[in-house]
């Protein structure tokens, strides 16, 4: 299967006490406790893992590190991310609308604002330019990477 | 004697305090709002009384409800936590008024500590040095600006009811006043009711230390010792030790009269702690008063050895401070550091979201861990973004700091985003490992290392994917709204 990790990106197969990493042969062993598994073993090296599937993403925590892999089929990367759009950096609430549709903006003025566990973070203008949409108003709940207004 | 005491509180706090309370056999009475029924706390006391339905303004901060509770459930003393109601006046009173015995200090004593600027001027009264700024006479954006100019910048505008670093924020130039007291009022009204914001001058690189005081009903206070809270992110402690790196037994002895003078300036009573800033020259301002049980609280109970939610719980009950404590003969062993984990983008620090899939906590010699969460958890956006601290201790600094790298690098979290990288980075840092820090090491830290994936990970990433069958659980992650779909964590 080929699966992605950030930016990097690798064909594994797994077989019988092998896995093939990029066509590069690593012996291994999974040690489990019941079905879970506990950790890696690749010759006298033990290796700590926890692995979990989370819809489309595996998240794998490996010796104090986390790492979120997908499942790719050579996709291209995910589309929407047009310099205009101002997308939202966490999940929150729209809490306040300052700047509306038509309205001029100059890099770094607040469009709007979004809360979050009692968090307020100001969403600025990336660039000069005028609001062409606001795309949630005040009290809307968004999602983390939902485009919240366009500029033009 | 109390029998059953209801904790105001939720997440790794009301848990804390339930602890104390069994070993001293009384029951824990938690409450809830009804989103939050399945939490994390409510599994782990004797009884449990819902809030209803609602925000945090009618569960958690309902005074009538939280009563109403307390009545249904036959409790008899209130525990506050921190946040919430712990630092409210009007609750402490109406616990009082209702006969119930209240874990805390004087309504008083809150009120005029609540207010920043009444507790600059109460400081100064007893003779303690405060940072320099306005005392809230002027109130016109043309006045404040003056007293900007004639102070210098940068300066930094605080809310007068604030906490927490909420609606701060340091103006570097006069130019940049007049929105941050836009913001500075509007965010305050918001949060506290109260929109007044006064000046403060922006020390350099100041160091942020507290000391742990405490008093009883007879008129003692005393204090235990200081905790270093340089190590923030938005105005926010994320790591904490004791001792401080930053104090030798002459400053530290005239931090500790200073932060007593201030407790007995206004009759306290019970855990509090005084915030001092410390400059280069090793100068102290008075900051503020938390009258309430401290986040950090642990480290003092590791290196003292002593409970302090037992201790405030005799105190209310009547008892006078342990002889020992009032001969000032306390001295702390050893070192100890605390790690706040936060669910949280550990590089913009924003919080996030979703439900946790595995969970285990770190364990072994001078590990504890005051968790607030577990495997199954949903963390959503109503609360505080603090998931558990990892309080760790050693016979010194040294061994302290080996044994929080190691804990933090064996705590298993998937499913949330947490900043364990960011404290990993702190800890790891020179700056830190020399113990020379001020408040702006965050910002001094280089980006954080992107974590790159060994064998094991991928394989186990493989694993994953190969083992699971479509639908399983776990495939899905249900979101406060609802929708799965369009997640997109790191985005």
């Amino acid at each position: 299967m080929k699966l992605s990790c950030g930016d990097k990106a690798a064909e594994v197969r797994i077989e019988e006490g092998i896995a093939v990493i990029e066509g590069r042969r690593v012996p291994f062993e999974a040690m489990r406790a019941g079905e879970r598994l506990e950790a890696i073993r690749a010759g006298q090296d033990v290796v700590r893992v926890r692995a979990r599937r989370d819809g489309n993403r595996v998240l794998v925590w490996c010796a104090g590190s986390v790492h979120e892999f997908r499942r790719t089929a050579g996709r291209a990367a995910a589309a929407g991310e047009a310099s205009g759009d101002l997308l939202a950096p966490m999940p929150g609430r729209v809490r306040r609308v300052v700047l509306g549709a038509g309205e001029k903006v100059g890099r770094g003025d607040v469009l709007l604002i979004l809360e979050a566990m009692k968090m307020e973070h100001a969403i600025r203008a990336p660039r000069d330019g005028t609001v062409a949409k606001v795309h949630y108003g005040e009290g809307d709940l968004v999602e983390a990477g939902a485009v919240l207004a366009e500029i033009q | 004697m109390i029998k059953r005491l209801l904790i105001a509180n939720r997440g790794e706090i009301a848990v804390r305090v339930a602890h104390t309370a069994r070993e001293m056999g009384i029951e824990p009475i938690g409450v809830y709002a009804e989103s939050d029924a399945g939490g994390f706390h409510v599994a782990r006391m004797a009884r449990a009384a819902s809030l209803g339905e609602g925000s945090s303004r009618e569960t958690y901060l309902s005074i009538p409800r939280i009563l109403e509770a307390a009545r249904e459930t036959g409790a008899d003393a209130i525990h506050p936590g921190y946040g919430f109601l712990s630092e409210s006046p009007e609750f402490a009173r109406a616990v009082e008024e209702s006969g119930l015995l209240w874990i805390g200090p004087p309504a008083s004593a809150i009120e005029q500590m609540g207010d920043k600027l009444a507790a600059r001027r109460r400081a100064r009264r007893s003779g303690v040095p405060v940072v320099p700024g306005t005392d809230g006479s002027e109130t016109n954006d043309a006045a404040l600006a003056k007293k900007a100019a004639e102070m210098g910048f940068p300066i930094v505008v605080k809310p007068s009811a604030g906490g927490g670093g909420k609606g701060m924020s340091v103006v570097e130039t006069a130019e940049g006043l007049a929105a941050a007291l836009e913001e500075g009022r509007r965010v305050a009204e918001d949060a506290f009711g109260d929109p007044r914001v006064y000046l403060e001058k922006l020390l350099e690189r100041p160091r942020h230390v507290e000391f742990q005081v405490f008093g009883d009903r007879q008129g003692n206070v005393v204090h235990l010792f200081e905790r270093e809270c340089s190590v923030q992110r938005r105005h926010q402690k994320i790591v904490e030790e004791t001792p401080s790196c930053a104090l030798d037994s002459r400053v530290r002895a005239a931090m500790g009269r200073a932060a007593v003078e201030v407790a007995l300036g206004v009759g306290y009573v019970g855990a509090g702690t005084v915030e001092f800033l410390l400059d280069e020259r090793r100068d102290f301002y008075f900051l503020e008063m938390n009258t309430r049980l401290q986040v950090e609280h642990p480290i003092t109970e590791e290196t003292l050895g002593l409970d302090l939610v037992r201790a405030q719980i005799e105190v209310a009950e009547g008892a006078t401070l342990p002889a020992d404590w009032r001969a000032g003969r306390l001295s702390p062993r050893g070192h100890a550091i605390e790690l706040r984990l936060y669910a949280e983008d550990p590089a913009t620090f924003l919080p996030r979201t979703g439900r946790v899939l595995a969970c285990e906590p770190p364990s072994g010699p001078g590990v504890r861990v005051d968790a607030g969460f577990e495997e199954g958890s949903t963390v959503g956006l109503d609360y505080d973004p603090l998931l558990a601290k990892l309080v760790v201790s050693g016979q010194d600094r040294g061994s302290c700091l080996s044994r929080a790298r190691r804990a933090l690098a064996d705590w298993i979290v998937l499913g949330v985003s947490t900043n364990a990288p960011l404290l990993a980075a702190v800890l790891a840092s020179k700056e830190f490992a020399s113990g020379h820090y001020a408040t702006d090491l965050v910002s001094r830290l280089p980006a954080l290392p992107s974590s790159i994936p060994s064998d094991a990970a991928w394989i186990a990433a493989a694993l994953a994917i190969s083992e699971s069958k479509p639908g399983a659980p776990g495939a899905a992650v249900a979101e406060p709204w609802g929708a799965a779909t369009g997640w997109r964590a790191g985005g």
